[in-house]
C-alpha cells in the first residue's frame, strides 16, 4: 500500500466537527438536479413541469451526448425547471407529493448486471450513473465510449468536517465492494482506492484495484492530488475520478436493479448546531436543512456552502460530487463583503505573497499560473500545467489572493478553450 | 488555514499597504529622530508629492482614491540626505511613482518598486547629491518590521538569506573588508523595503534563490571597495536585480515546463 503524505495546501478551520454517526431521521422534501458542477453540460429534458417521477427515473440527458442520462434523486413532482445563462440548468426541482404514494420504486432493472463486460457502461449510462465520473484532464463527464487509463476512487475525507469514508462504507460494505469490481471492467489500467490513514476501508480488495493512503493538509483529500501523485493526468493519459458513495451507488444498482440517490451527508461548520452525519439524497434542500440545523435567526443570517470550507460554495442544493454542508457566518471571504470594507478594500492587483507557494499540493507554479489565468492565456497555462487541475484544486489560491479573482472561474474558461482545441 | 494569509487576500492591495506601512514605522521614527527638522521637511514633500500623483490619476483613472504612496515616501524619505534640494526631491519622486507604478495601472501591477525607481533617478540624475547611510539603530528598528512582512509572507526568506549570502561572499572573493554584522547593518533597510518588495522580487521559489544571489553579486561589485557599502550600491542593486527578475522567473518556468512535457512523455 502506497502512503503519501501531503505537507502542501491549506487546513479546514476545525470549528464544528461532524460526530461520526448517522442519523437516520432526516426528512427530504425537495431535492435538484443541477449542471453547476457540470461544466458545459446543456441539458435535454425527458420530464415536463408539474410530471411525476419516481426514484431512478431518466429526468433529463445531455444535449451534446444524449447516451448520458440523469436520474431522478427522489419520487415525486417536478415543481420548478430553471434554464441558466447558455441554455445550462439552474435547477430542476422535484417535490415530493404528499398526496401520493411516494414508496413505489420503481421495478428492479431487467439486465443481467454481473455477467459480460461491455455491459457495464451501458448500465451506468442508462441508469443516470454515467456522471458520477469525471474525466482528468478538463474535468468533465467522460464520453460514453471512453476509456480511462486509471481510475481513482477518492476515499479521503479530507478534514474532520466531512463524513468520515469508513463509516459510511460500513452501511453497504456489499455494494462498496462490488461497485469496486465493477469499475476494474472499466478501465485499461488500475483501479486506486484512495483512504484515510488509520485501518482498512475494506478487509480484502478486489483483484486489480491497488490502495493508497492520502494524509496531510485537506489537499489530501481532492482528488487532482491523489491523481497527481498516483497516476499523473495529461494530454495522453486519461483518468476518472469517482467518490466513494457512488462506488457504492454503483455497486448497489448492479446487486439489485436499483438506482440509489442516498447519500450520507455531514452538517458541520461553526453554525450547526449539531454537527453530525446524516442520511440525504443527491441535490438536496440545503435551505430546508439548514433551517432546521443552525440556531441563527433567522436562517439566512448563516451561509450555507455545499462542500468544505475552502472549495465549497453557497448553495441552494447539494453539489452532485459534495458529500458536506458547511454552515458558517455571513462573512465568509467566499461570501459578499459590503459597506465601508468595500470602499476601502481595493482588490485588483495580484501580490506573490509566499502563501500561495504552499496553499496547494500539486508542482504546479501558483504565481506564474496566476498570470496566465489571469489574462486568459490558455497556451501559458496548459504549459504551467493547469490539464492537471479543475476548479476545487484552485480554490486556495482565490482564497488567499489580493486581487479578488476567481481563478476556479478563470481555469474554467482555460480549460474550455483547451478541451475544444483538443476535440 | 494559515489566518495571517487569509487575512490580507481580505484585505486586498489596501491590506498590503498598510502592513508594509506599519513595518516602515519603526525604521522612520529612528531616522526622524535622529535627523531632526530638515528630515521632517523631505518626509512631508515626498507625502505631498507622492499622493498628488496618486489622486491625480485616480482622478484621471475614475477609480477610486487609494494611499498606496505613501509606503514609498517613507522609504524615498529616509534615503534622502537631508542638505538635498526639495526640487530635486520633487522630481526623482514623481518620475520614480508616474514611471514605476501609476503608469502600469497602480500598486501591484508593475515590476519594480517605485521607491526604487525614485532614488536610482535621483542618484543619475544629481550625482553630487549622494544617499544617506543607514545608521546601526536604524537598521536595528527595521527588525520588528521584517518579522511582521515575514510572517504575512510579503517577503521571503530566500530573497533575503540569498542576498546577505552573496553580498558576503563576493565581498569576501573581491578581497574587501568583510564583517557580516556590517553588511547586515549596511543592507537591512535597503534588503527589507527595496530588494524584497514583492512585485519587485522574483514570484517563484527558485527564482527567489537566484534574484537574492544577483541583488547580492551586484552589491558587492557596486560598492567598489567602499565599507561600510553605500546605500547607491543597494538602490542600484535592487534596480538592476529586479529587471532581471520577470527573465529568471520565465526561466524557471520554462524549467517546470520541460519536465512536466518529459513526464508525460
Amino acid at each position: 500500500m502506497e502512503r503519501f503524505q501531503i505537507s502542501k495546501g491549506l487546513r479546514v478551520p476545525e470549528k464544528g466537527v461532524a460526530a461520526q454517526v448517522i442519523d437516520e431521521s432526516a426528512m427530504v422534501g425537495r431535492a435538484a438536479l443541477t449542471s453547476a458542477d457540470m461544466p458545459g453540460l446543456r441539458p435535454f429534458l425527458e420530464v415536463e413541469l408539474g410530471e411525476t417521477v419516481r426514484v431512478g427515473d431518466i429526468v433529463f440527458r445531455d444535449r451534446r451526448r444524449p447516451e448520458i442520462a440523469f436520474a431522478a434523486p427522489l419520487s415525486g413532482r417536478v415543481s420548478a425547471i430553471e434554464i441558466g445563462p447558455r441554455r445550462t440548468l439552474s435547477a430542476l426541482i422535484i417535490e415530493v407529493d404528499a398526496d401520493r404514494d411516494n414508496e413505489s420504486a420503481k421495478p428492479p432493472l431487467g439486465m443481467d448486471t454481473t455477467a459480460t463486460t461491455t455491459a457495464i457502461p451501458e448500465v451506468l449510462l442508462a441508469c443516470g450513473l454515467w456522471p458520477a465520473f469525471r474525466t482528468r484532464p478538463f474535468g468533465t463527464i467522460p464520453a460514453p465510449e471512453a476509456i480511462p487509463d486509471a481510475i481513482v476512487v477518492n476515499a479521503v475525507s479530507g478534514s474532520p468536517l466531512a463524513p468520515d469514508p469508513r463509516v459510511v462504507v460500513a452501511d453497504r460494505p456489499d455494494a462498496f465492494l462490488s461497485g469496486l469490481t465493477a469499475l476494474t471492467r472499466l478501465s485499461h489500467g488500475p483501479v486506486y482506492l484512495c483512504q484515510d490513514p488509520g485501518a482498512a476501508l475494506i478487509e480484502r480488495l478486489p483483484e486489480g484495484v491497488e490502495a493508497a493512503v492520502f494524509s496531510g493538509t485537506s489537499a489530501a483529500g481532492l482528488a487532482g492530488t491523489q491523481i497527481n501523485r498516483l497516476c499523473r493526468a495529461g494530454p495522453r493519459r486519461k483518468v476518472w475520478r469517482v467518490g466513494y458513495q457512488d462506488v457504492i451507488a454503483i455497486g448497489h444498482l448492479l446487486d439489485t436493479g436499483d438506482y440509489l440517490a442516498e447519500r450520507v451527508i455531514s452538517v458541520a461548520g461553526p453554525r450547526a448546531t449539531r454537527p453530525r452525519l446524516i442520511r440525504s439524497i443527491l441535490g438536496t434542500d440545503l435551505r430546508a436543512l439548514a433551517a432546521t440545523e443552525t440556531t441563527s435567526n433567522p436562517a439566512t443570517a448563516c451561509t450555507i456552502l455545499s462542500g468544505d470550507p475552502l472549495t465549497g460554495h453557497a448553495a441552494d442544493f447539494l453539489g452532485r460530487y459534495h458529500h458536506q454542508v458547511t454552515l458558517t457566518d455571513p462573512m465568509h471571504p467566499a461570501g459578499q463583503a459590503s459597506g465601508l470594507h468595500s470602499r476601502l478594500v481595493q482588490r485588483s492587483a495580484l501580490t506573490p505573497l509566499r502563501g500561495l507557494e504552499r496553499a496547494i499540493a500539486i508542482d504546479v507554479l501558483p504565481v506564474p499560473l496566476m498570470r496566465a489565468l489571469s489574462v486568459g492565456d490558455a497556451e501559458a497555462a496548459e504549459r504551467l500545467g493547469c490539464l492537471e487541475l479543475i476548479e476545487e484544486d484552485v480554490a486556495a489560491l482565490s482564497l488567499l489572493c489580493t486581487s479578488g479573482a476567481d481563478y476556479g472561474h478563470l481555469l474554467r474558461e482555460v480549460l474550455d478553450q483547451l478541451a475544444e482545441k483538443a476535440a | 488555514m494559515n489566518r495571517a494569509h487569509t487575512l490580507l487576500a481580505h484585505w486586498g492591495v489596501t491590506g498590503v499597504t498598510t502592513a508594509q506601512g506599519l513595518a516602515l514605522l519603526p525604521p522612520v521614527a529612528v531616522v526622524m529622530l535622529q535627523n531632526g527638522q530638515p528630515k521632517w521637511i523631505m518626509l512631508a514633500v515626498a507625502v505631498g508629492v507622492a499622493l498628488f500623483w496618486e489622486t491625480l490619476f485616480a482622478i484621471l483613472r475614475k477609480r477610486p482614491i487609494s494611499v498606496h504612496g505613501l509606503t514609498t515616501a517613507l522609504i524615498v524619505a529616509v534615503f534622502v540626505p537631508t542638505d538635498l534640494p526639495v526640487w530635486q526631491l520633487t522630481i526623482a519622486l514623481s518620475l520614480g511613482v508616474v514611471l514605476g507604478e501609476l503608469i502600469f495601472g497602480g500598486r501591484g501591477f508593475g515590476f519594480l518598486a517605485p521607491a526604487t525607481v525614485s532614488l536610482s533617478l535621483l542618484v543619475f540624475s544629481f550625482p553630487q547629491a549622494g544617499l544617506a547611510p543607514i545608521s546601526p539603530e536604524t537598521a536595528l528598528a527595521v527588525l520588528p518590521g521584517a518579522i511582521l512582512l515575514l510572517i504575512l509572507g510579503l517577503i521571503c526568506w530566500r530573497v533575503i538569506i540569498g542576498t546577505m549570502l552573496a553580498a558576503l561572499v563576493f565581498s569576501v572573493a573581491q578581497g574587501l573588508p568583510s564583517d557580516p554584522t556590517t553588511i547586515a547593518t549596511a543592507l537591512a533597510f535597503g534588503l527589507v523595503f527595496l530588494i524584497c518588495d514583492p512585485s519587485a522580487a522574483a514570484s517563484t521559489d527558485p527564482g527567489r534563490w537566484v534574484y537574492g544571489t544577483l541583488a547580492g553579486g551586484l552589491i558587492a561589485l557596486f560598492s567598489g571597495g567602499i565599507t561600510p557599502i553605500p546605500s547607491e550600491a543597494v538602490v542600484f542593486a535592487a534596480l538592476l536585480a529586479s529587471t532581471f527578475a520577470p527573465l529568471t522567473d520565465h526561466l524557471v518556468v520554462l524549467g517546470n515546463a520541460a519536465r512536466r512535457r518529459r513526464r508525460n512523455g
